[in-house]
């Protein structure tokens, strides 16, 4: 009932406008004739196609989601969610940074009620802009591990990944492997391979390590590295695994999940890759194994918080978590969710113990630190 | 004296036709003025890292690029069509028209295609291995950084070239080709001192569509890794969560751009092209025989099967691979989603574009011209920069509709309609791709003699009833071919359509987009696959448009 009144409200705010365009025209110039006429049969147009497109609420309410995460199993999940609840999902997909730009330039006028993406850097910037609100629910404090959230529960980690070294399991003994700094000296030089730093995968690694060792030696590490490549870097993380296997060079950093998609790739070129390769979680001595978290944010100015809490609710439940593992080979956030069986077999692993914060704090610094080092 | 010839200048040419244009130039102006302020906003700190580490590199990679596929792409459309028009050979009818396919590939999509096919677990890497036990040093097959943009960019963007290049040769340039050919020319005499010559307008103009693409470039810039100053905006925007001077350095591409536009200015003065008449005697093409017959249909074989066989035909078969899974029922809301959002703002765009070639044709000062050329200066920047200018103007927009929603739509304080809607996506879209309506339509005019509209005025008809009775008729051709152009670009663009579409609205683009940034390049065949489809159908719509126009 509501809905069909809003829909009207606004044909009739687009008549309204689409008459003050006319009526400026034809104020303006004194001959209104073709040329007045042609521009108010195009605006016309475009309103006519307005209304099919708008999104239309049901009677379970909705939930309107800005997010920079696009896998298929999250459509999904949402299509689950609003079968469970009635609530329609409304969905904007788009670049991290863009969409807080967006939801910035909107303020307190924005649709939006949850911000999702990939990176814990990132949902420390849309925190620090302002743009988020704490998100109260006791369901979600258990159900969520401890330090895979806000510290101010601003947002909620939906899955993690690890970023880990890749070998070549026919030239390289795991047992010459420890950590990611060790990497950096002279005696990997020509061999190691991982893409461009202007990636936020390793915008937010580098991140982290300058919260760990401290810039200086951040600095080193990034110079060690960009010394030590094997070739400039180039393509994407998949990339680096095939470059290990075609003998570029002899490890890769890279993330943990890439792995797992290559191993039931459709592709039987990739699945024998993956089969090619190790996977070695570095740092376990000592500060532990770099991670990163998907999350949502709850949105400051969200007119529809209850749903968006559910929503979040229902993402960190086990079920849905298992699903997500499941199709992206993601690590959940949720303790009692299954892992698949490639990610229970390689076994648990120490990982970094950082606010994701850092990431965002750091970052600047990573991406100067780079350019200055000369990391691609 | 000079303010009193102004105002004359003013009174002759204020009526209907010149307001109304001046009306869409605002509406066009306003969000690449606001890309232009970010010159004059202070400078903060980040910009001198920016300056620093990225700004020479970013430079010298973006002319390093421009330059090399400028060359590329110009050489090849102009050498192709040259032997398609001047001579006969084995399936030169097919040709014709069969090289301009590749600009129905998104340059984006023929990326990572390529990027993939020719990695070491691509088809031919994989072949050599498996079927003949051949393993190649790694890097030598492999299309990266420079190399990979280049090759990615020329074989895509040459048909430009190709296709004004051909129409000009076919249509304006008979009789002096005959002409040159009787007085002993031949070959490469001929087309070095006859064709080339005479041909520079329609050179300069396809390689300007060229340079301004690959300026405006991010996919296969960022996908080869090539550092550009497109490359280095988004840089600055992601890395550094810095806007301002992200902004400000678009502001400098624009500058680059505005640079060319004069420098193409200064070019073309006092040269005035074009036939006399309107029709010119078609050329009649020499006979190839033997081996340089075969000579010359390999090599268009060659340019075809790069530029569309090869790339369709391996999308063609990732997209059996991954069918299954990635189809969803929602590929029918897709394909309209695509349709009506390119219909719709391609109507917008013709419609600006013959209302300002038309008052650039009535009032032909350079003050037009250059307000003319502003207009279409959204073609060499990046989309995505667009896009913070029309969200910024339509976000105003609201504000200062704010008091109105709430009277009538009964709407709180700071609601936002117009910047949720789809009319922010089509003046997005009429923005940037202002630039290939309005070149047809004014390619359309510069076919029309003065005299014509001179002789209907003379008889005492209006401007607009000369417009519709004269003008329109003759223009026709030009407007569909325009339309179909603009309509092409606007279904494969990307950046804007996902920063400012409305919510739900998922377009082929974005869906390939989707899968593509994750490096799920399988996956990304299907939609990638439709949507190089309806390019195809447009791309022939504006063959078949030409075809009818020869006869």
């Amino acid at each position: 009932m509501q809905g069909s009144w809003k829909k009207l409200y606004i044909a009739a705010a687009f008549i309204l406008t689409l008459a003050l365009i006319a009526g400026c025209g034809a104020g303006s110039s004194g001959t209104p004739e073709e040329p007045t006429q042609q521009a108010a049969g195009g605006t016309n147009g475009q309103d006519q196609a307005q209304p099919e497109e708008q999104a239309q609420p049901e009677a379970g309410g909705e939930v309107n989601i800005y997010t920079a995460r696009h896998y298929d199993v999250d459509a999904e999940l949402y299509s689950q969610f609003t079968e469970a609840t009635g609530i329609t999902v409304n969905v904007i997909e788009g670049k991290a940074p863009e969409l807080i730009e967006k939801l910035k330039r909107e303020g307190a006028s924005t649709p939006a009620d949850l911000f999702i993406t990939v990176d814990g850097g990132i949902l420390n910037t849309a925190k620090v802009e302002g743009l988020l609100q704490p998100i109260e629910s006791e369901v979600i404090d258990a159900q969520v591990g401890e330090g895979l959230m806000d510290t101010d529960k601003e947002w909620i980690g939906l899955s993690t990944r690890a970023r880990v070294i890749v070998y070549a399991k026919d030239r390289v003994d795991p047992a010459e492997l420890s950590t990611y700094e060790a990497l950096a000296e002279d005696n990997w030089q020509g061999k190691v391979l991982v893409r461009s730093s202007t990636n936020l995968y390793n915008q937010s690694l580098l991140a982290s390590l300058i919260a760990i060792d401290g810039e200086e030696a951040a600095e080193q590490w990034a110079a060690g590295i960009a010394a030590n490549l094997a070739r400039e870097p180039e393509g994407g993380d998949r990339d680096q695994a095939k470059a290990v296997v075609a003998g570029a060079g002899d490890v890769a950093i890279m993330n943990t999940y890439y792995v797992g998609q290559m191993s039931v790739s459709d592709d039987p070129e990739e699945v024998k890759v993956a089969e090619q390769v190790g996977v070695f979680f570095p740092n376990q001595d000592t500060t532990g194994t770099h991670i990163n978290i998907s999350g949502a944010g709850l949105i400051k100015h969200s007119k529809n918080k209850d749903n968006a809490v559910k929503l979040i609710e229902f993402l960190t439940a086990p079920a849905a978590q298992e699903t997500i593992s499941l199709a992206n080979y993601e690590y959940p956030v949720n303790a009692e969710a299954k892992l698949p069986e490639l990610l229970a077999s390689w076994g648990e692993f120490k990982h970094q113990e950082l606010d994701f914060a850092v990431y965002g704090e750091n970052n600047p610094k990573a991406v100067e630190i780079a350019n200055k080092v000369g990391w691609k | 004296m000079q303010i009193h010839r102004t105002y004359r200048t003013l009174r002759n040419y204020t009526n209907g036709w010149v307001i109304a244009s001046l009306i869409g130039a605002a509406a066009i102006l306003l969000p690449i003025l606001y890309v232009m302020s970010g010159l004059f906003r202070p400078v903060n700190e980040n910009w001198a890292t920016v300056k620093t580490y990225l700004l020479t590199d970013y430079v010298i990679g973006s002319a390093k690029l421009v330059l090399l596929t400028g060359f590329f792409s110009t050489l090849a459309g102009v050498f192709l069509a040259w032997l398609v028009v001047g001579y006969a050979f084995p399936l030169r009818r097919f040709f014709r028209w069969g090289l301009v396919l590749p600009l129905a590939v998104p340059p984006y999509i023929a990326a990572y295609t390529y990027g993939t096919m020719t990695s070491y677990t691509g088809i031919i890497q994989a072949t050599l291995r498996n079927q003949f036990n051949i393993q190649l040093p790694h890097g030598m097959m492999e299309l990266s950084s420079l190399r990979g943009a280049v090759f990615t960019l020329s074989v895509f963007l040459f048909p430009y070239v190709f296709l004004l290049m051909r129409t000009y040769l076919e249509r304006q340039s008979g009789s002096y080709i005959e002409n040159g050919r009787l007085l002993g020319r031949s070959g490469w005499g001929l087309f070095t001192r006859v064709v080339l010559p005479l041909s520079r307008p329609a050179i300069i103009a396809g390689a300007m569509l060229v340079i301004f693409e690959v300026l405006s470039d991010y996919g296969v810039a960022s996908y080869f890794g090539v550092q550009t100053i497109s490359t280095a905006i988004f840089q600055t925007w992601f890395g550094m969560y810095d806007i301002d001077s992200a902004m400000r350095l678009a502001a400098w591409l624009l500058v680059i751009i505005i640079g060319i536009f004069i420098l193409e200015r200064l070019l073309r003065q006092g040269r005035r092209y074009g036939a006399m008449s309107s029709r010119s005697k078609p050329l009649q093409p020499v006979q190839l025989k033997g081996w340089a017959a075969a000579g010359a249909t390999g090599l268009c074989i060659l340019v075809f099967s790069a530029g569309f066989l090869v790339p369709v035909g391996q999308i063609l078969l990732w997209a059996t691979w991954t069918y299954s899974s990635v189809w969803r029922s929602d590929f029918v809301d897709l394909l309209r989603n695509t349709l009506t959002g390119a219909a719709w703002a391609t109507l917008v765009v013709m419609g600006i574009a013959v209302l300002s070639a038309k008052s650039v044709r009535m009032v032909s000062n350079a003050g037009a011209y250059a307000l003319a050329r502003l207009m279409t200066a959204g073609y060499a920047i990046p989309g995505a920069i667009i896009a913070i200018g029309a969200l910024a103007v339509f976000i105003g927009l609201d504000e200062l509709l704010s008091p109105l929603y709430v009277w009538l739509l009964d709407r709180e304080e700071g609601a936002l309609v117009l910047s949720l809607s789809l009319p922010m996506l089509l003046a997005g879209y009429v923005i940037r791709f202002m630039a290939t309506g309005y070149n047809a339509i004014e390619a359309g005019y510069d076919k029309i003699p003065r005299t014509y509209t001179e002789a209907a005025q003379s008889l005492g008809h209006k401007q607009g009833s000369t417009f519709r009775r004269v003008e329109l008729p003759l223009l026709k051709p030009a407007i569909l071919s325009g339309f179909a152009l603009t309509f092409i670009e606007i279904v494969k663009e990307l950046p804007l359509t996902l920063l400012l579409r409305p919510f739900n609205f998922d377009t082929l683009a974005t869906r390939t987009y989707q899968y593509a940034i994750d490096e799920r390049i399988y996956e990304a065949a299907l939609p990638s696959l439709l949507l190089i489809m309806l390019s195809l159908i447009s791309v022939i719509i504006v063959l078949r448009l030409e075809k009818g126009r020869i006869r």
